[in-house]
């Protein structure tokens, strides 16, 4: 982690407020996770589960010193974010975000306006939420092993995790270890077929990944996920198809489509445990023997904690709290 | 008496010159209201079809447009990434004071096209359509006018000045 990530989103705050996040102490920049606009409430920033209150001097703890978000702001930040064009952005309103380089994320809320029972556009924005998106090369190392199956295939995996777990995280470094190969296990470099739909895990500007994804991996970003995976699977000839966030019925069936084609799926969805999945009504198709190996995260450990793994059978194969780490070896072995 | 006569074809061509200038200002701003509604149609195609960010559509368009508009586009794309400004319609009418002062353009154009920065990317591609072709009409607008300006002023500020530069040698003389 460094003060890079914050400083990739400084572009994308209005000129007032980013002197104030310059005046932040390194250490609290390396940590910020979240920077919050409210319209006329103070201007607030996360990270590490704790909350700062910025004032003309960076931080602020005295109330009345708080710099209070104006409507002005709030404009010049949507501007900046949207490059001074809404109409390319149409889309990601549509779903609450907007994507900027460097793969962070701004969530957007406000008056929405509404058009045959289906979201047109928001209007009034009003709230802002700037989320770092961090690359933490690395991240993958302890489950890698868990997923090779021998030097040539790997497993059908599911990461179940809360939000802001870290599981784009993991995801994105599992990919990219997989994608250029991995000497410890003898596994060779698998081409990797990535739907990008929320566009976070590659995090590409104009096709082109600003994260390192590995080096035989295909990025169609920005495309719905039911959609990418049958057409990668047509024109790309992926060995492993990597997505983020499944959810709707489109998708099961997609990845589905996927599996029996031989394809190798890894995928994610959000829950706290395999219970949460079995619940999902759109994924009914999936059945949980689909997927050799499900890993769930939590925060037990802090971001990014590997709770528990399971195998199909739904054997518990790993637990953080039964530390039978051991396990790994066997399991490669087999 | 020859010098008498050589201070006047000086005369002469100076209020000629003038005549011929004024006439050129009628007469090019036909070509770039025309040039200016080309710009605009590529700039539409790029936000409706192509949802291409304000400044890369200025960029493209200003290396497929004639010198004025090659110029203001430029410009335009470039202070929008200068991170100077906060709005479309600051950085547009930035370029339009530093671009269009001195073309044939007259000042109701210009002001129409000030206000055209106004809504430039403030709004989804349906609104932003509709802007276009209420641009475009207001546009045609001006160019029947600045056609029939051509059509009424160009001879004829081309002969005032030749003819004020005999006026004033016959009188001189």
């Amino acid at each position: 982690m460094n003060a890079g990530y914050i400083n990739d989103l400084l572009k994308y705050v209005p000129s007032n407020l980013r002197g104030m996040l310059e005046k932040l102490p390194d250490n609290i920049k390396t940590h910020v996770e979240e920077i919050r606009l409210r319209i006329g409430r103070p201007f607030m920033i996360g990270g590490c589960g704790k909350e700062y209150f910025l004032g003309r001097n960076g931080l602020e703890s005295v109330s009345s010193q708080m710099y209070i978000v104006t409507e002005e702001d709030i404009k010049s930040a949507v501007q900046l974010i949207s490059n001074f064009s809404l109409y390319s952005v149409e889309d990601e309103i549509r779903n609450g975000y907007i994507t900027v380089n460097g793969g962070h994320r701004i969530g957007l809320s406000g008056r929405v306006v509404i058009d045959n029972n289906k979201v047109r556009t928001i209007k009034d924005i009003s709230f802002l939420n700037y989320r770092i998106a961090k690359q933490i090369i690395g991240a993958a190392n302890k489950i890698a092993g868990y997923i090779i199956r021998s030097p040539d295939t790997v497993y059908n995996t599911l990461i179940i995790s809360p939000p802001q777990c870290g599981k784009t995280t993991l995801l994105r470094d599992l990919i990219r270890q997989l994608s250029n190969g991995l000497k410890e296990y003898n596994f060779q470099g698998k081409k990797i077929g990535l739907i990008d739909e929320r566009n976070e895990i590659a995090a590409c500007s104009f096709g082109r990944p600003r994260n390192d994804v590995g080096i035989r991996t295909d990025v169609m970003d920005s495309c719905p996920k039911a959609e990418g995976i049958i057409m990668m699977i047509r024109s790309m000839s992926p060995e492993i198809i990597a997505t983020d966030e499944i959810g709707r019925r489109e998708d099961a069936e997609a990845i589905l489509d996927a599996i029996n084609a031989g394809v190798k799926v890894i995928t994610t969805i959000h829950g706290n445990d395999l219970e949460d999945f079995l619940r999902k009504n759109s994924l009914e198709k999936l059945s949980k023997d689909l997927f050799e190996r499900i890993i769930i995260l939590s925060r037990k450990k802090g971001v990014g904690t590997i709770d528990k793994i399971y195998d199909k059978e739904a054997n518990l194969i790993f637990s953080i709290d039964d530390k039978i780490n051991n396990l790994q070896n066997k399991q490669i072995s087999s | 008496m020859l010098l008498k006569l050589i201070g006047g074809i000086f005369i002469i061509t100076a209020c000629g010159l003038f005549g011929i200038a004024a006439s050129n200002k009628y007469r090019g701003r036909p070509r770039e209201l025309r040039n200016l509604r080309s710009s605009l149609q590529m700039l539409e195609t790029e936000i409706i079809y192509g949802a291409t960010p304000l400044p890369n559509a200025f960029n493209n368009i200003a290396d497929k447009s004639c010198k004025v508009w090659y110029d203001f586009f430029k410009l335009a794309s470039i202070n929008l990434n200068s991170g100077i400004y906060y709005s479309v319609k600051e950085a547009w009418d930035s370029a339009i004071e530093e671009k269009l002062k001195n073309t044939n353009l007259n000042k109701p154009d210009i002001e129409l096209l000030g206000q055209f920065g106004n809504i430039l990317g403030n709004s989804d591609c349906e609104d932003q359509l509709k802007h276009f072709k209420l641009f475009y009409k207001q546009l045609e607008q001006q160019e029947d006018a600045a056609v029939e300006d051509k059509k009424k002023n160009e001879k004829l500020y081309r002969s005032l000045g030749f003819l004020l530069g005999l006026a004033v040698f016959i009188i001189l003389v």
